[in-house]
């Protein structure tokens, strides 16, 4: 939970850079970085994690102008990283070659992998991190950039829908019917790749 | 493979756990210097300060000052015992000339 003095010290810091002193804005990088990667590390591969979060903090620094001053740098900075994150699921869907609904050969033979497996409970427990992981990214990638977002702020994340509507800067009603969807179409896809 | 609700919840665990296991990326600290080199292209930021702005932002600090100012010229006006009526009747008696070519303002 970030501190009042923490909010001071971040707004003094943005007065210098909107002031023309341009290295400050070093001190906010270097003092978010951290923060800035996990969340971008959570919605994009990290093979273009860096690309992304280079990109946040530019994001950040062009927009500074509109920042106001009465919440949290921290918060601010946060919103602008998951929009970006979402800017770059709206791209990747739209320069898709394969159509959503196809399932590559690769897939396939993942899916062929999982049902080798005599139940869930044993993928989870041996050497299960990655293959969930990977399970997971191809049913992410199977959804909207919209519903995408929402479920893994919200479902994945365990963010209330509160703060994934002010991260995301839709209303919170838009969330909740968004993320009812897509939890329901994640289980399809889900129960398709190991029922098929 | 046909699963019932208690495997999707067990798969649905499992998957959350995956995600929030998941590893940070790394980046180097040429990756920061790239980035800050970036910014430093871009140039200052094109800030202009505007009276409202800065009313904005430093105005409200003087608010005490300029209330303890009203109440002392409140408080010597009414000492005074200053009435523009009175001062403009007076006017009038004493110098009917010059006193009809004065507008009188809300008059």
């Amino acid at each position: 939970m970030p501190t009042h003095t923490t909010f001071v010290d971040d707004h003094d810091i943005v007065r210098q850079v909107i002031a023309g002193d341009i290295n400050a804005f070093g001190f906010l990088m270097q003092k978010y970085q951290g923060h800035i990667l996990t969340v971008v590390g959570n919605h994009i591969p990290h093979n273009q994690a860096e690309e992304v979060a280079h990109d946040v903090f530019v994001k950040a620094y062009q927009s500074l102008l509109t920042f106001k001053f009465k919440g949290g740098f921290k918060q601010w900075l946060s919103a602008i990283a998951v929009r970006t994150c979402y800017d770059f699921w709206r791209k990747e869907y739209r320069s898709r070659e394969t159509p959503m609904s196809s399932c590559s050969e690769e897939e396939q033979n993942f899916v062929e992998r999982a049902l080798a497996k005599q139940s869930i409970q044993a993928t989870s427990q041996e050497n299960s991190q990655k293959e969930a992981s990977e399970l997971l990214d191809r049913a992410l990638d199977k959804l909207s950039p919209e519903d995408r977002m929402v479920l893994e702020l919200v479902y994945l994340e365990g963010l209330s829908g509160k703060e994934a509507a002010g991260l995301l800067g839709w209303s919170v009603a838009n969330v909740k019917i968004r993320l009812f969807r897509s939890r329901k179409k994640l289980r399809k896809i889900l129960t398709g790749f190991l029922e098929d | 493979m046909r699963f019932n609700k208690k495997d999707y919840t067990q798969l649905e665990n499992a998957l959350i756990k995956a995600y929030r296991e998941k590893e940070k990326p790394q980046v180097s600290e040429q990756w920061a210097m790239n980035v800050m080199q970036h910014i430093r292209n871009l140039g200052a930021l094109p800030f202009k300060t505007s009276p409202f702005k800065l009313f904005e932002q430093f105005g409200w600090r003087f608010a005490p000052a300029v209330c303890v100012l009203i109440v002392l010229l409140t408080f010597w006006m009414v000492k005074l015992d200053f009435a523009p009526e009175d001062e403009m009747a007076i006017f009038s008696i004493e110098h009917p000339i010059e006193a009809s070519y004065v507008e009188m303002p809300g008059l």
